[in-house]
């Protein structure tokens, strides 16, 4: 069963990424943390499939985040989305320089997010 | 079910949009009057304050988005954008400014209480483009970008700045501070606290620009962090601030020598250095953001049904009380002191009856969950099962006591399964019957006195009663000759045994039925009620109490003994001759009004002998569901709030019984099933 990371600190913003990303065909376990503090603890705890993250989090921001993931050896093969505002292009850039996979612009289509994360898991496998 | 943007049923989508959005209006209301106490002060503009308040903006713009909130969007959008501005510098703090802030988040307060009714939005349009209008005199051009290439800076630190924190970067060269980075390994499993500390003690000096995470010597055990920091001290005097094991600072550009006491000030207020204060620590700004996040507290329903207990027993107590009151009243020797005891009592009375209302309240929660958790489920298994099928959910608001919600979860969610998998025909099917070729399921919830009631219903092939009378007989329930009303055939599905298809699905199961549903509703307090129309549908009804922990009973006196039985089943209670109790064919009934109401003798259910029967006996009417029943009593003792406790030991199992309750006087009075005892009357009746 694939194991999706959901860092988001907005509660609404992060249950409608989970029962977006619940529709995905099959059974998927969804682990939703509400800052990169919290996503940064739980990365060692269980092997993620892939990583649904904010940009705007109150303690380190979401290029940070993606910034650890894709240097540590460990995790660095897990795919990444930012699913971010349109607020800053270059953030967005940024973001994809770090090597984040992909980049959703919020608010977002629930069925654009599940074809980037079928995309990405299928990738993985 | 394209649902565009994210919009998902009107109302809820509503009711979740407005509560976090007066959070984090919340947040902007209390930031945004530090920052006017700021200005006051004739400092600059704290930019933690700045940066908080964007960031309130910028989750409110995102969640209006969401909504599609029109109005709301657009001024969010506006504000963000001032408040972007501002927090990179493009834009001066001033009091216009802060005038303009405070009156965009008053009509944001007002706009919210506008969410739903569209006609009173549209009535604020104008005030929203006055005020969208009247910003632009006060914000700025932008300035342009710097270079930070001549940086000694790992390139991974400037790669992960967001656009703010590069602003706050430039920004510190532009003073000439001393920029550094501090390096230091922590544990995975603790490195927030010791990350705070670090911070803290780097935020007394300076402003910590960013924190980059980086993997530790152990990949998965360590963690490194690096803390981009701009700071007025010199660097020596900054390495010699970190006393923090196996941390290390080196400078990426030497600052221009300013005496600290005179940079300081005019740098940033609220980062004065702290030692002129002594030892003092400076309040840490991540834990503060974290506080303002939520005011809500999480607790165990454990401590909630200890408080719930506590208050039970006083509820006894205070009956006790009031039983002391009537005994020193009926003296002339102490009726003074009786009735002033009295009146101390009436209050103690009213608070008591406040704090156990409270507490009810606390264990309150939306049936939203377990709706939402219905409706996933229903996505996937029409997923699944190839059906079309559409799902109506309505009175998601409906709250119930939490330990009711949580064991109602798993009955609904059969019932609903139930529905989609047997009910609902396939598409071709409907077709040819000239039906909707997509299915309708609805779950209805709503109150209905001191129940709560959650009515499912399909619009697929009905019960066959045919089929359930046939199975039936075959596993020996009914008798080949035996009649049966239509209400009493369709009550078999809740037999043990019955499943009208023989087909056996995943979806289902095998042998899980709605006898299952019924068991498990009734160890709640609940029942189920079933209505079918062939080819049209069915409806499931469930009712359950809203709460089960303190309940207002009737005590009720049968020969020497006493019983509660819970008053919100009670329809109504009547004083009957003897002679007015007609039996026919073993059976008691009485003529009431009219209708002929069954009846049962408590003290012939439960074998009781001793002293006599009352000449004039009471009978109780209760109603539980759809189905009418008379208990004959022989006294009524008036009412009485209890709390109902389990049963432990040998007559745990006793049928009839479903706990026993304490009045005050330590003598323990059993509290009637009625959905058993009305149950049993309804079987016996079948059976004769």
């Amino acid at each position: 069963m694939p194991r999706i990371l959901i860092v988001e600190d907005s509660p609404t913003m992060r249950s409608l990424l989970t029962s977006s990303l619940e529709e995905l065909e099959g059974p998927v376990k969804i682990v939703e943390v509400a800052s990169g503090f919290e996503a940064l603890r739980h990365l060692p705890r269980e092997p993620f499939d892939l990583i649904v993250t904010d940009i705007n989090m109150p303690d380190i921001n979401g290029l940070e985040l993606v910034s650890f993931v894709k240097n540590n050896a460990a995790y660095r093969d897990i795919p990444l989305v930012i699913v971010s505002t349109e607020r800053s292009e270059r953030d967005r850039d940024k973001g994809i320089g770090l090597g984040a996979d992909a980049y959703l612009v919020k608010p977002f289509e629930p069925e654009a997010l599940r074809d980037i994360a079928r995309r990405l898991l299928d990738d993985a496998e | 079910m394209a649902s565009k943007g994210g919009v998902r049923g009107g109302n809820k989508a509503a009711r979740e949009f407005v509560s976090e959005a007066e959070e984090i209006l919340e947040t902007m209301r209390a930031r945004l009057a530090d920052l006017s106490d700021c200005l006051g002060a004739g400092a600059e503009a704290d930019p933690d304050l700045v940066n908080a308040l964007f960031r309130a903006a910028h989750s409110l713009k995102a969640l209006a988005g969401l909504f599609r909130f029109d109005p709301i969007s657009s001024l969010a959008h506006k504000l963000e954008d001032v408040l972007d501005g501002l927090r990179l510098g493009r834009v001066a703090l001033a009091p216009p400014l802060c005038a303009w802030l405070d009156e965009t988040i008053a009509l944001f307060g007002s706009l919210l209480g506008q969410v739903g009714d569209a006609a009173a939005l549209a009535g604020s349009a104008a005030r929203i483009e006055e005020l969208t209008a009247g910003v632009a005199a006060i914000t700025a051009p932008s300035a342009a970008p710097d270079e930070f290439a001549s940086l000694a800076l790992d390139p991974n630190v400037l790669r992960a700045l967001t656009e703010y924190e590069e602003h706050r970067l430039r920004e510190s060269l532009r003073r000439g501070r001393h920029i550094a980075v501090v390096d230091a390994p922590f544990e995975i499993k603790t490195f927030e606290e010791g990350l705070a500390e670090l911070s803290s003690a780097l935020r007394e000096s300076g402003e910590v620009l960013s924190t980059l995470p980086s993997p530790g010597d152990s990949l998965e055990s360590q963690i490194r962090f690096s803390l981009l920091v701009a700071t007025d001290l010199p660097p020596a005097e900054l390495a010699a601030r970190i006393e923090f094991p196996g941390a290390a600072a080196r400078t990426v550009r030497a600052g221009r020598a300013v005496p600290a006491a005179v940079a300081a000030p005019a740098a940033t207020p609220a980062q004065v250095p702290a030692e002129a204060e002594g030892d003092a620590p400076a309040p840490i700004p991540e834990l503060e953001s974290l506080k303002s996040i939520s005011d809500t507290v999480r607790v165990d329903i454990r401590k909630l049904d200890d408080l719930m207990n506590l208050v039970g027993e006083l509820v006894i107590q205070r009956g006790a009380i009031g039983d002391l009151i009537a005994r020193l009243g009926g003296r002339s020797e102490t009726a003074k002191i009786g009735r002033e005891f009295a009146k101390v009592h009436k209050v103690l009375d009213r608070k008591l009856r406040e704090l156990q209302s409270a507490v009810l309240e606390v264990r309150m929660v939306p049936l939203r969950q377990v709706f939402e958790k219905v409706s996933r489920v229903v996505r996937r298994l029409r997923r699944e099962l190839g059906k079309l099928v559409d799902l109506e959910i309505r009175g998601a608001d409906t709250e119930l006591d939490k330990l009711i919600v949580e064991a109602l979860v798993d009955p609904l969610m059969h019932v609903v399964r139930n529905a989609l998998d047997h009910a609902i025909e396939p598409a071709e099917e409907r077709r040819a019957l000239l039906k909707e070729e997509s299915g309708r399921i609805s779950i209805d919830a709503f109150q209905r006195g001191s129940h709560v009631v959650i009515e499912v219903r399909d619009d697929g092939r009905g019960i066959d009663r045919a089929a359930l009378r046939r199975r039936a007989e075959q596993v020996g329930l009914v008798e080949p000759d035996a009649v049966l009303s239509d209400k009493e055939t369709l009550d078999l599905i809740f037999a043990p045994g019955i499943s009208t298809r023989e087909q056996v699905t995943e979806t289902s199961g095998r042998g899980v039925g709605m006898d299952i549903v019924r068991s498990n509703l009734a160890a709640l307090g609940g029942v189920v009620d079933v209505e079918s129309t062939p080819g049209r549908g069915t409806a499931i009804a469930i009712t359950l109490p809203i709460t089960l922990a303190i309940i207002q009973s009737l005590i009720v006196g049968v020969r020497d003994r006493r019983f509660a039985i819970p008053l919100n089943s009670v329809l109504e209670t009547l004083v009957v001759d003897a002679g007015a109790i007609q039996v026919s064919e073993g059976r008691s009934l009485l003529n009431l009004r009219g209708t002929p109401l069954l009846l049962r003798r408590i003290d012939e259910e439960f074998g009781l002998t001793a002293s006599a029967r009352a000449v004039r006996p009471c009978v109780i009417v209760v109603g539980v569901g759809e189905q009418r029943l008379g208990l004959i009593v022989d006294r009524l003792e008036g009412q009485q709030d209890t709390v109902i406790k389990p049963i432990q030991g040998p007559v745990q199992n006793l049928r009839g019984i479903s706990g026993a309750t304490d009045l005050g006087d330590q003598d323990p009075v059993l509290v009637l099933d009625l959905s058993a005892l009305v149950e049993d009357a309804l079987r016996r009746r079948e059976a004769a």
